[in-house]
């Protein structure tokens, strides 16, 4: 039997049993539910499109209405004009709701109603626009050419230069959920690892695999399994959520989003690659399968302190120090890179670098682990000590 | 395939797992490894498996060192229920058999003649966990045995097997020895595979105190008991003729002499007749735990003995 024959079986049959139990198939539909949550449930809370109502006496002047028409489109709101008789109604179509504000008349002499406890967006738009209205009237009666007028209104503002920690508040937010969708899912695959190593150990069906097959074979095989099996799961809650982030504009979420996601899933791969094997080594030292929580609490601390380091710091300043520090070093990256790269001020040559540095030391841990699993299954009775194992 | 190690040793830290340990299994003989709790057994089968790399000595098949190939197509039985629970009985025996090198076809085959011989055929569907306890030690047994191995070791098979199940065990274990396989099994039980085993290895604390065939060892052993049913008149002076020969008894009803091993019991019961009537007479040899406690060390008490 070929090295890959053996992987293949053993990879096989881990699929096969925990593709059929009732757990694995819970908690794959949960998070394929979380994932087409993650898309469905803004739709439906969506408020629609924001619309302002002004009222003014008599017909609004067509350049006013132009005006503020031409801020919704920049604003992303709706205006819709109503007109009233008197202002006496253009203060009660305010006060009953009828209208967000009433406009008395165009001049700086007129009275502009707004609601008392509405938001002070559009009062301030509809009074920047009558005031302009009317200093175009009034450079028009000093004697002014239109052309002159165009040429002062022309006079464009300062330019805006948006400054923040991140490049887009949307996209870190969606790195700072995806981060934690990676702490939770490599925190559970190295779990089913661990478990499903510790439980072949304690029925000793590992000392009868061993006698068929080389202890690498038998490793390889159930991280395969166990891997493929942890995937599923991270694609049931990635795909949809991937999908609807590309296909839908309602979040008003940058496009790159998508792209995080679909590349927080390679971080997942790498990540689980890495420590699937310090997980299945710590896994082989215990003698029951009840002890797996404290053998592998090295390993989930790491995880923990290098998620805590992504959702603490990173998030807040992306390019501190310790952020670049943690996105760079193997053990770390997986989790707190995704999170800086969402930042959208990461340099591409690190973030080859750093899946570069995972991927070799994801080579090195399993060698490391190979050795400790193959010596850990051998030794039953009590708890193994790692240092045992890696002494002789 | 004969089966052989020499000079094994092995330890656990400080400990002496084993400590020299010679064995010699022949196929077409069940061979019984036996000893107390930690004597060493479980080690030794592991060791001669390839599961643990013995710290000295090695293990030969037919007189040259065992290959990864060799113990590619051996079979072993745990002693603990090496079973995936969830696992239905006839995909757990498919799956050994390809472990072993069998293709699917042919592994499918093994699998339901072998659950059909150990009547388990009706369960080739059921998942292991649903079968009782004698079940799945019959499947496990079936996982060591599904790609008929040349050699086949077996640790503590019968422990907590009721007589039947034992007995059947037995006669499925009996079928591959007399079909030529080399065939290893180990107990604690030391008197409940004296009638089984035709060939014993005795450990104790790593070390080998006895091995050959039982009926020899047995035999030949210097705690046999000559029963004689001699009158209580007859002179008793032809007893000083055998050097060595001890009185454990003298009633009524007659004597009981312990022989020493160079004495034959039969010239005792010659001399015996010529001194008065011999009406009853039988020899009564030492069971297995009987001669572990002569063979051990004084400190291995923890053997199940019935004395």
């Amino acid at each position: 039997m070929s090295f890959l024959d053996g992987v293949r079986l053993v990879a096989g049959r881990a699929i096969r049993e925990g593709a059929t139990s009732r757990s694995w198939r819970i908690i794959t539909a949960i998070t394929l539910m979380i994932g087409v949550a993650v898309v469905v449930v803004p739709r439906l809370l969506s408020p629609g499109e924001t619309r302002y109502t002004i009222a003014t006496v008599g017909d609004a002047p067509v350049a006013l209405v132009a005006q503020l028409q031409a801020a919704g489109a920049a604003g992303d709101f709706e205006v819709r004009a109503v007109t009233v008789t008197d202002p006496v109604a253009a203060e009660a179509a305010v006060r009953d709701g009828d209208a967000d504000v009433a406009l008395t008349a165009v001049s700086p002499d007129a009275t502009l109603y707004v609601a008392a406890n509405g938001d002070g967006t559009f009062p301030a738009i509809v009074s920047q626009a009558v005031l302009g209205l009317s200093i175009t009237d009034q450079l028009g009666r000093a004697g002014l050419t239109s052309a002159q007028i165009a040429e002062i209104q022309g006079t464009a503002p300062p330019e805006q230069v948006r400054v923040g920690r991140v490049a887009d508040e949307g996209r870190a937010g969606v790195g700072f959920v995806t981060g934690i969708a990676l702490y939770l899912a490599l925190i559970m695959a190295g779990m089913m690892i661990a478990t499903a190593v510790a439980t072949e150990k304690s029925s000793r069906i590992s000392e009868v695999l061993l006698t068929a097959m080389r202890p690498t074979q038998l490793l390889v095989g159930t991280v395969a399994g166990m891997g493929a099996l942890a995937l599923v799961q991270v694609a049931a809650l990635a795909v949809p959520a991937a999908i609807g982030l590309a296909t839908n504009d309602l979040l008003e979420l940058p496009a790159a989003t998508a792209s995080d996601i679909a590349l927080a899933v390679v971080w997942f791969l790498l990540g689980l690659l890495m420590y699937a094997f310090v997980f299945a080594a710590l896994g082989a030292l215990v003698d029951k399968p009840a002890e797996v929580g404290a053998a592998v609490m090295p390993a989930n601390l790491l995880l923990v302190a290098s998620y805590m380091l992504g959702i603490v710091v990173t998030i807040q300043d992306p390019n501190a120090w310790l952020s670049v520090a943690g996105s760079l070093f193997p053990l770390s990256a997986p989790l707190v890179m995704p999170i800086r790269w969402a930042s959208g001020l990461v340099p591409t040559w690190q973030l080859v670098l750093a899946m570069a540095l995972v991927a070799a030391t994801a080579v090195a841990l399993a060698l490391l682990g190979a050795r400790v699993y193959a010596r850990g299954l051998t030794r039953t009775g009590r708890r193994v000590k790692l240092h045992e194992v890696l002494a002789d | 395939m004969l089966l052989e190690a020499h000079h094994l040793a092995h330890h656990f830290g400080d400990r002496a797992a084993l400590d020299g340990v010679d064995l010699r299994v022949r196929p077409g003989v069940l061979t019984g490894l036996l000893g107390p709790n930690g004597a060493g057994k479980t080690t030794l089968m592991r060791v001669l498996l390839g599961v643990i790399e013995p710290d000295a000595g090695q293990v030969l098949v037919d007189g040259r060192p065992v290959t990864y190939a060799d113990r590619q197509r051996w079979g072993y039985m745990p002693q603990e229920r090496g079973l995936y629970p969830a696992m239905p009985a006839g995909a757990q025996l498919t799956y050994f058999a390809r472990l072993h090198g069998l293709d699917r076809a042919s592994a499918h085959a093994r699998a339901r003649a072998l659950l059909d011989e150990l009547g388990l055929g009706e369960r080739w569907a059921d998942k292991a966990e649903k079968l009782s306890g004698g079940m799945q030690q019959r499947l496990q047994l079936g996982t060591a045995l599904v790609h008929d191995p040349a050699v086949v070791v077996l640790d503590e098979p019968f422990a907590g097997l009721d007589p039947v199940a034992v007995e059947e065990l037995a006669g499925t274990l009996r079928a591959r020895v007399a079909a030529g396989r080399t065939v290893l099994l180990s107990s604690h039980q030391l008197d409940l595979v004296q009638d089984l085993c035709e060939e014993i290895v005795m450990i104790d604390q790593g070390r080998v105190v006895l091995a050959g065939a039982v009926a020899a060892l047995r035999a030949s052993s210097g705690s046999r008991q000559l029963r004689l049913g001699l009158d209580p008149s007859a002179p008793r002076d032809w007893l000083t003729g055998f050097p060595g020969l001890v009185v454990v008894e003298d009633r009524v009803d007659g004597l009981r002499l312990a022989l020493p091993a160079h004495v034959d019991p039969l010239a005792v019961l010659d001399a015996a007749r010529r001194a008065g009537e011999v009406h009853d007479f039988g020899l009564d040899l030492p069971t297995l735990s009987a001669l572990f406690l002569a063979a051990a060390a004084p400190t291995s008490t923890s053997a199940e003995v019935s004395v």
